[in-house]
């Protein structure tokens, strides 16, 4: 019914930078005037800058110069604005809807709190992972920021937060994490190519066999979190930059048992001696730095400071320590130990499936 | 030599598959009713006679709400993901 108000094209010549004559055009043609029609229309007869007047122009985003000539004034049209208006919001907040969800999964703005690493403190942090004997206070240092700058008093609102690896040692990184496996996936080849045993097929496999460690550990550490009905902001992130940490060790291993034996790998009494020691620097570190993240301390449990079934929390609480020394002692041997074996199994795999 | 075989992305796939119907396929008549891990294992409680509330953290109330989970929803996805697997392992194994 609307679509017969359309003025044939080229009907006027819209020479003028306004859609004035357009619009009046267009009223005698209309049969019956829808009502939100008329008084927008009014102003525009009346006064040129009139703000009812120009949303046609801004919003149809044509130049009435050219779009009134070629559409035949489409765009001025009432019908059209709303339908382009209504486009406009939809794709607005299908946007809106696609942002909202990514950060949902993927908070940009934590990840890029991950990243926020200086020099030293990558330093710091690889020799931490590599000594944790010596280190003394493991707790992440908060800062406190004050959320609600106006208000003064005793209602005034405190917000902790958790300072960036740049200013704390002991906050998880994920630079070093995805540095160290990238390493280990060239260092893996590399050593692979020293023997001359190198395949570009070695550089999918070992990436693959890598990320799906770093896939089973985060399974199961998701498993026990939720058996253990651990909660606790955050915290897959962090956890995955803990379980990043072993590449570390795993490099050093491959490195000094490599360099050290003269290229016979680890498989002797020098590169079993490294990778436990380094498999125990790892542990140490996971059990010492994984102690604020899975195990709430006794002031801040609810549960805990109420004393309602205070035996029940015990239990709780050494139900995970427990779990977290099997998780920083059993698991972690098993997946370092397939990571610096892996690049012996792997040429051997390939070779062989490559000979016939 | 078992390491490379166990950690690869296809493996991770059959292992997931292999235990999703691991959990799927136990009988709730015969097994989970019997160890009390069945569906009704906390529903009965009536908290107005003195029987105490279930204890919703202990571990093995979660087991039992992620085994019946896991029974009701994966039971028709896991379906077509086992006849795919079968009909790929037919045709290219």
């Amino acid at each position: 019914m609307q679509r017969q108000a359309f003025p044939p094209p080229n009907q006027k010549s819209p020479e003028l930078f306004h859609p004035r004559p357009q619009h009046i055009s267009q009223v005698p043609h209309l049969r019956s005037p829808p009502p939100p029609v008329q008084p927008q229309q009014q102003p525009a007869v009346n006064s040129y800058g009139n703000p009812y007047g120009s949303p046609p122009i801004q919003q149809g985003g044509v130049d009435p110069a050219y779009g009134g000539n070629f559409f035949g004034g489409f765009m001025n049209d009432p019908t059209a604005q709303m339908a382009s208006q209504i486009g406009k919001s939809a794709m607005m907040s299908g946007q809106h809807y696609v942002e909202q969800n990514f950060s949902r999964y993927v908070s940009v703005s934590a990840l890029k709190h991950y990243f926020n690493v200086s020099n030293s403190y990558v330093v710091r942090k690889i020799l931490l992972v590599l000594f944790p004997w010596r280190h003394r206070s493991w707790s992440r240092q908060q800062a406190r920021l004050n959320s609600a700058p106006g208000s003064d008093g005793p209602h005034q609102q405190y917000s902790h937060m958790y300072l960036p690896p740049r200013d704390d040692i002991n906050s998880p990184d994920m630079y070093i994490p995805i540095m160290s496996l990238i390493t280990y996936i060239l260092l893996s080849t590399v050593l692979a190519g020293v023997r001359g045993t190198f395949k570009p097929e070695l550089l999918g496999s070992i990436t693959t066999t890598s990320v799906a460690v770093i896939c089973t550990e985060m399974a199961i550490l998701r498993f026990a979190i939720y058996l253990l009905g651990i909660t606790n902001e955050s915290q897959l992130i962090d956890l995955a930059a803990y379980s990043g940490y072993k590449f570390v060790g795993v490099i050093v291993t491959l490195f000094l048992s490599e360099v050290l034996t003269g290229g016979r790998g680890t498989s002797n009494w020098v590169g079993w001696t490294v990778f436990f020691y380094t498999f125990l620097a790892n542990a140490f570190f996971l059990l010492r730095s994984l102690r604020y993240v899975l195990i709430p301390d006794s002031s801040s449990d609810p549960s805990l400071r109420s004393g309602v079934d205070y035996t029940l929390a015990r239990s709780r609480k050494s139900r995970r320590v427990y779990a977290l020394a099997i998780y920083a002692g059993v698991f972690q041997l098993v997946f370092m130990f397939a990571l610096t074996r892996e690049d012996g199994i792997g040429t051997n795999v390939i070779s062989k499936a490559s000979a016939p | 030599m078992l390491f490379s075989f166990f950690f690869g992305f296809g493996n991770i796939i059959y292992i997931g598959v292999l235990l999703l119907n691991a959990v799927a396929i136990l009988s709730e008549d015969r097994f989970l009713a019997r160890i009390g891990m069945g569906r009704n294992a906390y529903a009965n409680v009536d908290p107005g006679f003195g029987a105490r509330q279930p204890d919703t953290e202990s571990v093995k109330y979660k087991l039992v709400v992620l085994i019946n989970s896991t029974r009701t929803v994966m039971r028709a996805p896991l379906i077509v993901v086992n006849a795919a697997i079968i009909t790929y392992l037919l045709v290219a194994g």
